[in-house]
């Protein structure tokens, strides 16, 4: 789960220049789901279970062959069993492998506040670590899959892990190792997009006129990528067909954050630099300074409790120079008649 | 009567400005021990809510959080504290609000900005409260609400929401803790520098009679009548 074992980091969460760069392009690697080899076994969902030692939940009959009704924290792959009724009468099951896709942008990384909870290898795997993982949430909303799931207990996120310790340690997914009819494939992400292309081909001559590499390039390209044999019927497949990092919302986000940063700072320059110039303002001695407030109640004809409104009409005897009426309004006067410190 | 006067004591006199010795100084009340209570309530909740903003906001700050005791524990709090600050809001809406109305006197005084920022006098017969102080205050409340009102979104769990609406609050909430910080920065510099003998209000409850007739006439009026047993 939270492991870095031999693999080199392409970019942390929340690190600021992090991205190291130097290096020329590593091999990404992938895997493919070829839908129309699925049988809905869900050997994958027991071999995840078995590697990452998850535990089993109870489920119940939600009227499907679904195994659960929904991912969890601690189930992290997951058949969902799909049917849908096509044009011409017939019943279709769009069995699709859910889990986390390893976005080639992720929108979980970039939405999260925690230095280095959410990793992403040079390899293309997207991993969490949960030891810095502070169980905010923000992956969840940031995630246009919705794959993370945050547990009750420890209060931290949790999703595949494209088995990081298995593909670092040159193994295949547990997943992809226990798919008995090789409908998931692993491999170099250019291999991958040249299989599914042929694929495609395929199902095309076989009447899939709309069959399709699902790979979309709103999230910058997926590493786990779906041959799709009805690509007219993304969303049946439970699959989003524009996937987009809330792009917009992250560069609003980061302008307010380099505008917060500026006017903080400087904000704090600039009320240093106020008082360097302009210094403290004493009150003058008791004296004049109650001369001054009886003065001022003169002047705006209060009553000795100072509490009434001054009058309607002009009272008389103000006898302060420049005069009340100056600059109009019961409380008008002019600049001039006051008293500095 | 005693006397204290923090701003005067903390030794940061003008050349040329004759200092009077704080214990000369004749001193009044200006805040009760409950408001002072508040005043600080909201205050401290504020400091703690904003190195955690801080922290939760800028990765540059993240070492804040252990000010917290690490990400996941400042994570938890800060809604909480979020909570307290935001109760401390209301408590301090129900005891001033009627002192923070705004007069025309307020219009004039805003009219006079730059005489009060130059000489620290207006010429006003200010009451308890000049406009910028009722101006800080509306401003408090209003974007403290704001803040505790796009907090809910993102507090996560069952008060989560769609996606959209957790990034719309977080926006928000980020551009309104700046606002409150701006506004904080402000507020503590003229407290404690530009205003000398503003803190004791805060601390003691006190200030001299001096500062409360310079700053504040129509209020001194006011308590020196009443303290006199005058009717009203």
């Amino acid at each position: 789960m939270s492991t870095e074992l031999g693999l080199a980091i392409r970019r942390k969460s929340a690190t600021p220049a992090s991205a190291t760069g130097i290096r020329r392009d590593t091999v990404e690697i992938a895997k493919l789901v070829d839908i129309d080899l699925c049988i809905g076994c869900k050997a994958c969902e027991v071999a995840c279970k078995e590697w990452n030692n998850l535990p089993a939940e109870t489920t119940s009959n939600f009227g499907s062959y679904q195994s659960h009704e929904d991912l969890t924290a601690s189930t992290w792959d997951l058949m969902r069993f799909n049917e849908v009724d096509l044009d011409n009468g017939d019943l279709a099951w769009l069995i699709r492998k859910d889990s986390c896709l390893h976005c080639d942008d992720p929108g979980c990384l970039a939405a999260c506040p925690a230095p280095g909870a959410i990793v992403q290898y040079t390899n293309g795997i997207v991993n969490f670590d949960q030891t810095k993982c502070i169980g905010c949430q923000y992956c969840v909303s940031g995630c246009p899959f919705d794959i993370p799931r945050f547990d009750q207990k420890t209060k931290k996120v949790y999703k595949c892990t494209l088995c990081v310790d298995r593909v670092s340690a040159s193994l295949e997914p547990a997943c992809v190792k226990s798919c008995p009819t090789g409908a998931i494939k692993f491999g170099g992400k250019k291999e991958m997009v040249e299989v599914a292309l042929g694929k495609v081909d395929k199902l095309k001559g076989r009447g899939f006129d709309h069959a399709m590499l699902y790979d979309p390039s709103g999230v910058g390209g997926l590493h786990m990528m779906y041959v799709v044999p009805r690509g007219d019927r993304l969303e049946d497949y439970g699959l989003p067909k524009d996937p987009q990092v809330p792009g917009t919302f992250f560069s609003a986000l980061s302008v307010l954050r380099k505008l917060g940063s500026i006017s903080v700072w400087g904000g704090l320059l600039a009320t240093g630099i106020f008082w360097l110039r302009t210094g403290r303002r004493r009150p003058p001695a008791e004296d004049e300074a109650v001369a001054e407030a009886m003065r001022l109640g003169e002047e705006y004809g209060r009553r000795p409790d100072g509490d009434l409104p001054p009058p309607a009409t002009e009272p008389a005897g103000y006898g302060v120079a420049g005069g009340p009426a100056a600059n109009g309004g019961p409380a008008g006067h002019g600049d001039g008649g006051e008293e500095e410190r | 009567m005693s006397t204290v006067d923090a701003g005067a004591a903390a030794g940061f006199a003008d050349p040329g400005v004759p200092v009077i010795a704080p214990e000369a100084q004749r001193t009044m009340v200006r805040y009760t021990f409950g408001e002072r209570v508040i005043h600080w309530w909201v205050g401290l909740t504020f400091v703690a809510l904003m190195v955690s903003g801080f922290a939760l906001g800028y990765p540059r700050a993240y070492f804040l959080s252990g000010l917290f005791g690490g990400g996941q524990t400042m994570r938890f709090l800060h809604p909480w504290i979020g909570v307290a600050f935001t109760l401390g809001i209301l408590a301090m809406v129900i005891v001033w609000v009627k002192d923070m109305k705004l007069t025309a006197d307020d219009k004039d005084w805003v009219g006079r900005l730059r005489s009060y920022t130059r000489r620290g006098h207006t010429g006003i017969d200010t009451g308890r409260y000049n406009a910028g102080q009722k101006g800080y205050f509306w401003y408090v409340v209003v974007f403290g609400l704001v803040l505790f009102l796009t907090g809910l979104p993102i507090w996560g769990g069952a008060l989560g929401g769609a996606a959209m609406i957790h990034h719309v609050a977080r926006f928000l909430h980020h551009a309104a803790f700046l606002l409150m910080v701006g506004g904080f920065i402000i507020h503590v510099y003229m407290s404690t520098v530009m205003f000398p003998g503003t803190m004791s209000a805060m601390t003691s409850g006190r200030v001299t009679r001096a500062w409360a007739a310079w700053h504040h006439p129509r209020w001194f009026r006011e308590e020196e009548h009443r303290r006199a047993g005058a009717p009203r």
